[in-house]
């Protein structure tokens, strides 16, 4: 599938419908009404005799036809008086999914990586996740969250202890003591952000997603490891403050591959490896503005954060999200990451020109999001990662690497940084784009189809990604995706192994 | 935001409506005085909403050609702001399965959505109340009198859902603040009894979009409020929704819930 061709799907969604930009509802005229079958019991019928009374003024004797409108009969609703939807099944998400995804390879990279050798990999899917919270009594709850995975890959034997991995997200008991004063304990998965594509503030975000099975960084927040944690929050009246510390339990270990992953270890060496601590609160400046400040602390770092967001009339929502700390760029923490965990041999030079100092460094994603009466939502954000690749540290990466054999240590070491960088959910770019669409009810009821296209902005190459959900009932989901990473051999995504994917799922709801 | 409007159906302005006890509709216009429109509306808010916070369960069923396609689940947390007079709501998705555990704030402008699975809290525009078939922004209580100018276009009679003939002030709403959701509302207010009986929601361009039927009163937390709402799709006449109230119920409901921090905080009952 050609670049154009995907971008283009992605488009085509804006040009069906994004042309409405009135304050109030706006109607498409598309959606023109179309003439209705006429089954049992009078649905839809125009010709039934009206019946008015004799005061009527105006227009009175035409509004009885909407009756012949109405459904014939009412089934008993899904919430039965006797069981309200609270009680029911609010409190849960339990569902098993099959997902099958297989990807295909380019050859001749510049950087040559070890993952050229598979040219079509595949891997088959089975998992069963749930979430579910127990009421233990009025202020104490308990929550947990977790993923039993089943797998087979092309490159996994079978039977073998990697084909089965259990992620367990989050376990936790949440107090309360006083009136909306909170004390959570355990495994929790504490997030951040404004934006979409790129979270600056998520500061607990790093090594913690799990066997990703899309791109889509909106979707990749669901499967990831909490931390273990105090957390405590107290909420007042517009405004709000979360203390959260996170002890260092286990040391720092190398980043792992699709073919290391532990099989029933909770993994808290990826979750708890520095002490942690957060702090945050939001408050109300008038009516429409919340800002969320923070402060967070991690080993010798320390960062600051911010997350603004602001109405603009009643379709669009402007955002901004800030974090800045001092910090070394991504080459030098990678290289001391790689040799502290034994990755990179301890002496090992740098590949690239390393530049050891530390500065303050800032991460910016700047956004806004636009829904029109198609029901159809943009978002279209910038991305700043400062402390990411320039295009002189690109120059360097190809370099060092072009003329490399797949198990040169040089090319290792090069690939190890881009690994570093997904493992600690970061661009790899300094600047990039995002664009976003999603589309509900798209060309018919309950289809759901969404697409991204990420970007770096030096070099124009691109990740994207266009997917579709079709919800077949109210407990069976069914849907593909595909992606691609776009671009010449010389770029930021044109440079990876793997040319793009396809993945077919179907899910089921109890 | 991904999926958060999937719910399905679609719905009308939730107008909790309800006969007000007889004294407080003397108090609109004594001795047989014809109210003015503007009575007529604040009357009918006020019989509409019981007049401190409350919860409801809603189920609602959509229908393709007359059969019955999606259903879903919602409990409904309602609190009106003392400064604004608008009425604060927290929506909770009960079902489908899928979408158990979501919710929506409702605040003015203010906007949040939330979803347990991710942990992510997402402001969403007022636009995207009405996204989605189940449109949030349809099952919300407002306050009419509030986001909407009101005049009285005359006296009618027409049939309710039961086809039982109802005399009704015909009113025509035009919106006027921000908050208001639609841009403008003919609305059949019974005479004597305040209970809507009938809504028809409009685009700006004036385009039909809603036809709402309110139907079933019954007893709820003090009043006789409707407690089904059909709702004819104005563009695509194949489609209706019915939406059922059912386990009204006071509560107390503080005012520190309607921000984004206390979304994953509310716990299902």
């Amino acid at each position: 599938m050609t670049r154009f061709a995907l971008i283009g799907m992605l488009l085509c969604a804006l040009a069906c419908g994004m042309c409405h930009g009135s304050d109030k509802l706006t109607d498409s005229s598309q959606q023109l009404p179309t003439p209705s079958p006429t089954p049992s019991g009078d649905w839809n019928a125009q010709t039934r005799t009206e019946q008015t009374g004799s005061m009527q003024t105006g227009a009175g004797q035409s509004e009885n036809n909407d009756l012949d409108r109405i459904p014939p009969s009412s089934p008993e609703p899904a919430t039965p008086k006797s069981k309200t939807p609270a009680a029911s099944g609010a409190n849960q998400r339990i569902y098993v999914e099959n997902a099958f995804t297989v990807s295909s390879h380019r050859g001749g990279l510049i950087v040559p990586a070890a993952q050229e050798a598979a040219q079509t990999p595949w891997q088959e899917r089975l998992f069963l996740d749930i979430r579910k919270e127990w009421k233990v009594d009025n202020r104490l709850n308990l929550i947990l969250s977790d993923r039993l995975n089943l797998r087979y890959a092309n490159d996994l034997a079978l039977p073998n202890h990697e084909n089965v991995i259990n992620d367990f997200r989050e376990g936790f008991i949440s107090w309360e003591p006083r009136e909306r004063v909170y004390l959570d304990i355990g495994r929790i998965n504490l997030r951040s952000g404004a934006a979409l594509g790129f979270n600056p503030t998520d500061f607990f975000k790093t090594r913690a997603v799990v066997e990703q099975l899309t791109s889509d960084p909106s979707v990749l927040r669901e499967d990831r490891l909490g931390t273990l944690m105090l957390e405590t929050q107290y909420i007042g009246q517009g405004r709000a403050l979360t203390v959260a510390l996170a002890p260092a339990l286990l040391s720092s270990t190398p980043v792992y591959s699709n073919a290391n992953l532990p099989s029933f270890n909770p993994s808290i060496d990826r979750t708890n490896d520095h002490f942690r601590l957060l702090v945050k609160g939001s408050f109300n400046i008038g009516s429409d503005f919340s800002p969320e400040l923070l402060f967070y602390h991690e080993g010798n770092q320390i960062k600051f954060g911010a997350n603004l967001t602001r109405s603009f009339g009643q379709r669009i929502i402007a955002y901004g999200e800030w974090a800045g700390g001092e910090r070394t760029n991504l080459i030098d923490e990678a290289l001391r990451y790689g040799r502290q965990t034994g990755t990179l041999p301890a002496a090992a030079p740098s590949a690239v020109p390393d530049d050891p100092r530390t500065r303050f460094e800032n991460d910016l994603s700047l956004g806004a999001s636009y829904t029109s009466s198609k029901k159809i939502t943009l978002n279209l954000e910038y991305h700043l990662h400062q402390s990411g690749f320039t295009m002189k540290d690109w120059s360097n990466w190809f370099g060092a690497g072009q003329g490399q054999s797949t198990s040169s240590p040089i090319a290792r070491e090069l690939w190890y940084f881009r690994e570093y960088a997904v493992d600690r959910q970061e661009p790899l770019a300094k600047q990039s784009s995002f664009i976003r669409v999603d589309w509900i009810d798209a060309l018919i009821p309950n289809l759901e189809l969404t697409g991204f296209i990420n970007s770096d902005i030096y070099d124009g190459s691109s990740l994207v990604q266009a997917s579709a959900e079709y919800y077949v009932s109210k407990t069976w989901t069914i849907g593909a995706q595909v992606n691609a990473n776009l671009g010449s051999k010389r770029s930021d995504f044109g440079s990876l192994p793997q040319i793009g994917g396809i993945l077919f799922k179907v899910a089921r709801y109890f | 935001m991904k999926k958060h409007m999937s719910i399905r159906a679609r719905a009308a302005v939730m107008l909790v409506v309800t006969a007000i006890l007889s004294g407080g509709i003397t108090r609109v216009r004594a001795g047989g005085e014809q109210p003015n429109a503007k009575e007529v509306i604040e009357a009918t808010d006020r019989v509409r909403n019981p007049g401190q916070p409350f919860r409801v369960a809603l189920a609602l069923i959509e229908y393709v050609n007359g059969k019955p396609r999606n259903q879903s689940g919602l409990v409904v947390y309602v609190r009106q702001d003392k400064q604004t007079q608008q009425f604060n709501n927290l929506v909770r998705y009960a079902e489908p399965p899928r979408d158990a555990g979501k919710m929506v704030l409702f605040k003015g402008n203010n906007l949040w959505f939330y979803d347990p699975a991710s942990k992510a809290s997402i402001r969403i525009s007022a636009q995207q109340r009405l996204v989605g078939q189940a449109s949030e922004g349809d099952v919300l209580t407002v306050n009419l009198a509030r986001d909407y100018t009101t005049k009285i276009v005359g006296q009618e009679s027409l049939q309710d859902a039961d086809r039982k003939n109802r005399d009704c002030w015909h009113l025509d709403l035009a919106a006027a603040t921000p908050d208001a959701i639609y841009n403008r509302i003919e609305y059949w207010v019974e005479r004597g009894t305040y209970h809507p009986i009938k809504g028809k929601f409009y685009s700006d361009s004036g385009r039909l979009l809603k036809i709402a039927y309110y139907h079933k009163f019954e007893e709820q937390i003090g009043a006789l409020r409707p407690t089904q709402v059909i709702l004819i799709d104005a563009v695509n006449a194949n489609l209706a929704t019915t939406i059922d109230y059912s386990n009204y119920r006071f509560q107390e409901i503080p005012e520190a819930w309607f921000q984004r921090d206390y979304l994953p905080r509310l716990r299902p009952e």
